[in-house]
């Protein structure tokens, strides 16, 4: 203890020849609007780094739990989306439901994530008709107004065409359907649910892009 | 002797509370990680026992850390402007070898760190490049999703962090001095940024949260703990908060650091090490200054009217 008490004993004697009474050097205002001015130069730095940081966390918190956005790539979601689009992507709470863009990981295909829209969901059962270049579900044919072009039959075959979803999964397919590689691909196949990142809501970049996708 | 056995049980609430609680997590994730998630596809199992009790104890802990930081009992904030507005001093603790030892070590772990991003990065850079150069002759060649850059961004960042933390552990060393105790640790405070960006880039396209929100939630736990140990020292003290951020921090990084030794990511099992040590070492000190601020005699404190003033103890903010 006595050890304690001389070392900061000395330290006392250090700070004051450092620091002497502002009586003693004459000059107490300059000293003592110096000494504010310097803590209130490092009270602002340590602000906006701490507003920086906080920003920060903000951010990859709502990318990790919320939302993200995500830079499309590829032409498999032509015309609903280009190669470059900035996508925003809702995560929390989405359950996929037909009709939907959704953006997905399928690790047995590749392991970066996929923009694809929902054909079938559970239950549900697909049909796809290459003659006709129309898919059915549930023996109804679906009215997609927002493919490119007439479907043709892929370079590897028909692929998974007549197919009942599991449950927990669902079975997508790109806009471009002649340039995707979608659930009728047996590398990607039906989805499960748990591959799924986020709802596509809309085009946040380029702004000539803009648009929702409900 | 009686002063010496109330200052450690001042110390040990925090302290053992908090190892604990990471112990437990720490247990838990090992249990999570062996019975939550599928064989084959590596996908969660939902509601799996381990994944549900071991969000309870995370969300148990920072509730009692909340209740805790609520009712510390804290000496009041001076009535001066300038040096004594800070919490500077509150670092302080003449004669205590612990702060000052667990702060140089995780300043050591964090510059252990330095090499394997510095590897990674520069290996991921020069794929990159070849990939890059392929491309240019065979456009369906894929791009990998990180270039290196951020990688080596991190190695820098843990060489940042190494030099903050040695000043922190040299002021431990130091004790008595006006006007240090933690700016330094702005610098393991951005680094963090760094290793976060990079953290999360490399789980972007995983629809797997488990995987790396405990990783992400230690890394956001430790830049905030750096980020207000550094506010004391800047006339912007957050005691509260300060212990409630070092607690977690040290709870957090016990589960993130179980999924960084399974995926053998040592630079980031050194990080983690280093934080987890710093926040132990700020639990360490903390709580017994904060409620008996040290004593440093004649500790020269300007005053607002900018008359000579001797301050027999610094009872900070």
């Amino acid at each position: 203890m006595e050890n304690w008490e001389s070392e900061v004993e000395q330290n006392r004697e250090e700070l004051s020849s450092e620091n002497p009474p502002e009586g003693a050097s004459g000059e107490p205002e300059k000293q003592g609007g110096k000494a504010k001015k310097e803590a209130s130069d490092g009270r602002d730095l340590y602000l906006n780094i701490r507003v920086l940081v906080g920003m920060m966390t903000l951010f990859v918190l709502m990318f990790t739990f919320i939302a993200r956005i995500i830079v499309v790539s590829g032409e498999s979601m032509e015309n609903t989306l280009h190669h470059g689009d900035l996508l925003f992507v809702w995560s929390l709470g989405y359950n996929p439901k037909q009709g939907d863009v959704v953006v997905l990981t399928q690790e047995s295909y590749q392991e970066d994530s996929i923009v694809k829209r929902v054909i079938a969901t559970e239950g549900q059962t697909v049909d796809i008709d290459y003659f006709t270049g129309t898919v059915y579900v549930d023996d109804a044919p679906l009215k997609e107004d927002y493919i490119r072009e007439q479907m043709l039959l892929p370079s590897y075959g028909e692929g998974l065409n007549h197919v009942t979803v599991p449950e927990g999964c669902i079975f997508v397919m790109g806009d471009n359907r002649n340039h995707s590689a979608d659930s009728r691909f047996p590398a990607i196949g039906i989805v499960d649910v748990r591959c799924v990142i986020g709802h596509g809501i809309f085009v946040m970049f380029p702004f000539h892009h803009w648009k929702g996708l409900g | 002797m009686d002063s010496i056995v109330k200052r450690l049980a001042e110390r040990t609430s925090w302290l053992l509370f908090a190892v604990a609680a990471g112990f437990v997590s720490a247990a838990l994730r090992r249990w999570q990680l062996s019975t939550a998630f599928e064989d084959v596809t590596g996908l969660a199992i939902p509601g799996a026992q381990a994944s549900v009790i071991l969000a309870c104890v995370l969300v148990m802990s920072a509730a009692w850390f909340i209740l805790s930081a609520i009712h510390q009992p804290m000496a009041k904030r001076p009535p001066v402007e300038g040096q004594a507005e800070r919490w500077d001093l509150v670092f302080l603790d003449a004669g205590d070898p612990v702060y000052p030892i667990l702060v140089i070590l995780a300043a050591f772990l964090a510059l252990a760190a330095t090499p394997f991003f510095l590897k990674l990065g520069i290996d991921q850079w020069r794929v990159y490049q070849e990939l890059l150069a392929a491309k240019a002759e065979n456009p369906s060649v894929q791009l990998p999703s990180s270039n290196g850059a951020l990688t080596i961004a991190t190695a820098v960042g843990a060489l940042l962090s190494f030099l903050g933390l040695l000043q922190m552990g040299r002021d431990g060393f130091r004790p008595g001095r006006r006007g240090k105790g933690g700016f330094s640790a702005v610098l393991p405070g951005i680094a963090g940024c760094v290793w976060l960006m990079e953290s999360f880039r490399g789980h972007a396209a995983n629809p797997v949260q488990w995987d790396y929100a405990p990783l992400l939630l230690a890394i956001v736990c430790g830049m905030l703990f750096y980020m207000d140990f550094a506010g004391m020292s800047a006339g912007a003290g957050r005691p509260r908060r300060l212990l409630w951020v070092s607690a977690m921090t040290l709870v957090m990084s016990a589960p993130a650091l179980v999924s960084a030794l399974a995926d053998m990511s040592l630079g980031d099992v050194l990080l983690l090490c280093a934080q987890g040590l710093t926040a132990a070492a700020a639990l360490w000190r903390l709580p017994p200054n904060l409620e008996h601020p040290p004593k440093i005699k004649g500790t020269p404190i300007p005053r607002q009217t900018g008359a000579a003033t001797i301050q027999e103890e610094t009872t900070d903010e």
